[in-house]
């Protein structure tokens, strides 16, 4: 097993060094330049050359890239230019807004998502089961955005009951407080997710309720609920795992839509701020810190199907 | 055996089922109106083709059938009426009182639970077993079935057994308790015949300590007559012939039942060409008028009765047969003269091939498919799998060889690497003189025009998506012939050469019977006009009636066009029947080879002697005196060991009754046997002279 991880981890630098190549390419394919966000209108010629050789934007490409990717290889992301802070900073402040967050957000999706997947996949074909699918529908298409500002016009405007500005509170600190800054921005996302579980853990149920084992536990006489319980549910889950995981790092990687929709101090708004002042640095820092969020929630979910999967051996 | 007018109540009445199912927009009868009983201690066997309502009639009894299901008719167990039943009393009944046992012991267990808790969970589940006893009474369980070292293996899970101990398993589970009713469907249709020997063996030993009355459907008439006490045979949702095991058998008084023993290959009897029934099972959906295998029947085909009126099972009259033998037949006397009739013509001394002057078309040496197994961080190679372990076999111009054993032992393997479809890691394969192993891509692709390869599965091979035509004239494209092997009037030659119609070139996979696909599967190998055909398992997928039909059809085309046969299986009479020679092989090795009628009558090898013993032979009549399963059965133990851990030595021995300590540490030459034209691997190799016991 931890040879197993070990090599998981090392097919990551190929990875990664072809990703980072991208990333460096992307933000030097948009037209544009940090330097007139850093200097102002009215700058004089000297200013800008100033700032050009300060930010080191007059040397060759591949010299840039360089000595940003082997700073990154050691943690270093370099400087915002706007803030003149370390990259990596930065972005660790923002971490743990957004992983509260990511988390709040699952945990609706999944209060939400499996109880309607079951209840589908036990009576499939009737009307409830239609009626939920189309409230998975539903939830999968209503756009972010728009579902986020209804439930601020709702509870936040018109009712006061919660804040309309999420603030990220740590949750071992205030749980109330972190409740009442999440719950709209985790009930936004997390509405979103159950659609997709839903629909995801109900189609796999519904594949699971054909197999054989299923006819062997009720030939034994076994109870519909210790049938779906026991048998159908633990083999329905190695599926669902996955599509559970790769939502889980999409959430921590940062929401941006609702993150902006709320003013959460997440990753995704300092991205955002950082595309709107072409702060090369930050962009790509957060870009590559996205990217290993990803490559590794997906080592760790094959991890756990190890786990939960006696067939699985990994050497 | 329990004889008809015991004074016991049945374990199981059924009277006048019918079973329809309703879901699909229209009514299909799948079960129509059959009675039957069965009593404790006593075997019934229900034998069918595809479709036939035996399985349904399984679930029906058990009130397992989906909610589409509409029943009538009367299904009494013990004191419980199963037509109208609540769910609750359904459920008791079959946790405490039946036990069912299915086909395929890799679905029917769920690969994510441990085994021990599989087992015993009804037992718990219905109080029958205390929570804190579950995981010792269910070790007890396991070494009921034989199943070495239980208590370790209750944590384990489904994948980490064997087929044949998984079976065990699930007879141990579907046994567990004092089970009044046990049904087997199918219960060895996925196992190896010397694991099927094992698991009859332990079901046998099962039933006679519980003392269960068992069901046995299956479509195996071996099975049936060496496990079963009475026999029903259905067709069309219809018992058309019910009585004694040994009297059905004797005596058959309806024609499907005499088709059903004529279209069987057998080990027993040398039939120079099988007798098939013609056309197919019909579906539930579209049952013919009248008696439902009318269109297939000899007697009734042309007798409006017939086609009208559909016969009662009704008992028979007839001073042979036994009381309890009843018929669904108008005219059960007529039955007699049609035995007669079409009984399989014994081979007349059919002159045998002169193996000798006959050209090589295929010759193979020593042939080795090995696999790696990579460990660790850096995928170091730390074992080997010997999926082929030097083969060596030659194929003359129009003969076929026949290339048995069990699952496992490497036959398809080494079938993929003559074609050139896995890498050989060693040997030779030549092909009319040429090297195989070593041709560059392009050549490899010409050499494959002059071999082809037709598959187990129909249903899985053939391209749902495209039209069977297009399916046929694929290789013909592939190899940019297509125009100048005369288009699509070729594909439509090919279509009528193996018995169907030009006209169904536009339809597609799905709207044809597994029959039917497999003789497209032929018609696509044959495309190319091949010299040598690679055979595997090809009729292992099909009814036992159609089954027959292709077997025939091969022999017809090999007649035909001269065509040299590959022929790969595990079912050893149907290899006796098609094939003038025959290759054993056990794990990777071919460890007997002969002509085929001095190998099955005299075979040398301890392996192949095992293998000929246990398979059931269709005749009740040999059953041997000490019970079921016959007095001169080999039944080996344990399964076959893992390639990648052969045994030392001999690679059988462990397994072997002949095994001697030297046996353990020299590996035998393949060489030949003094005095018959057979070659054979083994240290003590020779007839077998008496019933080891």
């Amino acid at each position: 097993m931890t040879s197993y991880i070990l090599r998981r981890l090392a097919q990551l630098v190929p990875v990664l060094f072809l990703a980072s190549i991208g990333i460096w390419a992307m933000v030097y394919a948009v037209p544009g330049s940090p330097v007139g966000a850093i200097v102002g209108e009215n700058a004089t010629p000297e200013q800008i050359a100033d700032t050009i050789q300060r930010l080191g934007l007059d040397r060759p490409f591949y010299e840039q890239y360089w000595s940003w990717l082997s700073g990154a290889v050691l943690g270093d992301l370099g400087e915002s230019i706007q803030s003149r802070e370390p990259v990596l900073d930065l972005i660790l402040t923002r971490v743990p807004a957004t992983i509260q967050l990511g988390l709040a957000a699952i945990l609706v999706g999944l209060v939400l998502g499996v109880p309607v997947a079951v209840v589908s996949a036990l009576v499939p074909g009737s009307l409830i089961d239609r009626m939920l699918s189309g409230w998975s529908a539903l939830a999968l298409g209503v756009p972010t955005f728009w579902l986020g500002i209804l439930l601020i016009l709702l509870f936040g405007v018109q009712l006061h009951w919660l804040p309309s500005v999420s603030t990220y509170i740590p949750f071992f600190e205030d749980p109330v407080g972190a409740l009442e800054n999440l719950l709209l921005p985790a009930l936004t996302l997390g509405t979103y997710v159950s659609g997709i579980f839903a629909r995801f853990l109900r189609a796999s149920l519904l594949g699971e309720l054909k197999a054989d084992y299923v006819r062997t536990a009720r030939s034994k006489g076994l109870r519909e609920r210790d049938v779906v319980g026991r048998h159908v549910m633990r083999n329905a889950l190695l599926p669902f795992v996955t599509i559970v995981g790769l939502m889980l790092a999409a959430f921590v990687g940062g929401t941006v839509v609702t993150e902006a929709v709320f003013t959460y101090p997440g990753i995704g708004r300092l991205l955002i701020q950082a595309i709107g002042v072409r702060d090369y640095p930050l962009i790509q820092g957060c870009i590559l810190f996205v990217l290993v969020i990803y490559v590794l929630m997906n080592v760790l979910v094959d991890v756990l199907y190890a786990y939960i999967d006696p067939r699985i051996e990994y050497r | 055996m329990a004889d008809g007018g015991g004074a016991d109540p049945p374990v199981l009445r059924v009277r006048n089922l019918s079973v329809t199912f309703t879901g699909s927009g229209r009514d299909v009868p799948a079960v129509r109106g059959i009675d039957f009983d069965v009593r404790a201690g006593e075997v019934l066997g229900i034998v069918g083709e595809s479709g036939s309502g035996k399985s349904v009639t399984a679930l029906a009894a058990t009130g397992l059938l989906p909610p589409t299901a509409r029943l009538s008719g009367s299904i009494r167990m013990g004191a419980v009426e199963v037509t109208t039943a609540d769910a609750e009393t359904l459920r008791t009944m079959r946790g405490r009182d039946v036990g069912m046992i299915f086909q395929d012991p890799t679905t029917t267990l769920n690969p994510v639970l441990p085994i021990g808790r599989q087992v015993i969970e009804g037992q718990v589940a219905h109080g029958l077993v205390p929570a804190d006893q579950a995981m010792s009474r269910a070790a007890g369980l396991l070494r009921e079935v034989d199943i070495p070292d239980p208590e370790a293996r209750i944590a384990q899970y489904p994948h980490q057994f064997s087929g044949g101990m998984r079976q065990r398993a699930v007879i141990a589970m579907a046994m567990a308790g004092s089970k009044r009713l046990i049904i087997a469907d199918e219960p060895t249709t996925a196992l190896d015949v010397t694991v099927q020997a094992q698991v009859l063996a332990v079901l046998a030993k099962r039933q006679a300590q519980t003392g269960a009355a068992v069901i046995l459907i299956t479509h195996d008439l071996g099975v049936v007559a060496e496990t079963a006490d009475r026999v029903a045979v259905m067709y069309g949702g219809r018992i058309v012939e019910t009585g004694e095991v040994a009297d059905i058998f004797r005596h058959p008084r309806h024609p499907y039942t005499v088709g059903l023993l004529h279209s069987l290959p057998r080990l027993d009897i040398v039939a120079e060409r099988l007798v098939p029934i013609p056309g197919q099972p019909p579906a539930p959906a579209r049952l013919p008028s009248g008696c439902a295998f009318h269109p297939r029947c000899p007697i009734g085909r042309a007798r409006d009765i017939c086609r009208q009126d559909d016969p009662r099972l009704r008992e028979l009259a007839d001073r042979q047969t036994a009381p309890g033998h009843a018929a669904a037949c108008h005219f059960p006397d007529e039955v007699q003269a049609l035995l007669a009739q079409v009984a399989p013509k014994a081979a007349a001394t059919a002159a045998p091939p002169a193996p000798d002057q006959a050209v090589p078309l295929l010759e193979v040496e020593g042939l080795h498919v090995h696999f790696p197994i990579r460990t660790g961080l850096l995928r170091r190679q730390t074992g080997t799998v010997r999926a082929v372990d030097g083969v060596s076999l030659v194929v003359r111009a129009g003969e076929t060889l026949g290339l048995v054993g069990e699952s496992g032992c490497g036959k398809t393997t080494t079938g993929r690497a003559i074609m050139g479809l896995v890498r050989a890691t060693a040997g030779s394969v030549r092909f009319a003189g040429e090297e195989v192993t070593t041709m560059a891509p392009p050549a490899l692709r010409r050499a494959r025009r002059n071999m082809q390869y037709i598959f187990q599965d129909p249903y899985a091979s053939l391209n749902p998506i495209k039209t069977v035509g297009d399916i046929v004239a694929e290789p013909l494209r592939i190899h940019k012939l297509f125009d100048g092997m005369g288009g699509m009037k070729r594909v439509a030659e090919l279509f009528e050469l193996v018995g169907l119609s030009a006209t169904m070139l536009g339809r597609y996979p799905a709207e044809f019977s597994g029959g039917q696909k497999q003789r497209i599967g032929i018609a696509r190998a044959l495309a190319l006009s091949p010299r040598l055909l690679i055979l595997d398992e090809p009729v292992a997928a099909l009814d036992v009636s159609i089954q027959a039909q292709v077997v025939n059809l091969l022999q017809d085309l090999q007649k035909e066009l001269g065509l040299a046969y590959l022929f790969i299986a595990h079912d050893l009479s149907v290899v006796r029947h098609i094939c003038d020679r025959v290759a054993v092989m056990y794990l990777g090795r071919i460890v007997e080879q002969s002509d085929k009628a001095t190998l099955y009558a005299t075979p040398t090898h301890p392996y192949t002697q095992s293998l000929l013993s246990a398979v059931p032979v269709p005749d009740p009549s040999r059953r041997g005196p000490g019970g079921k399963g016959g007095a001169d059965r080999i039944v080996l133990e344990g399964d076959i060991p893992s390639p990648a851990r052969p045994p030392t030595g001999c690679t059988f021995h462990p397994r072997c009754f002949r095994a001697e300590p030297r046996c353990a540490i020299e590996s035998p030459i393949f060489r030949d046997f003094p005095g018959l034209p057979t070659q054979v691997a083994c240290h003590f190799a020779g007839p077998r002279a008496m019933a080891p016991t």
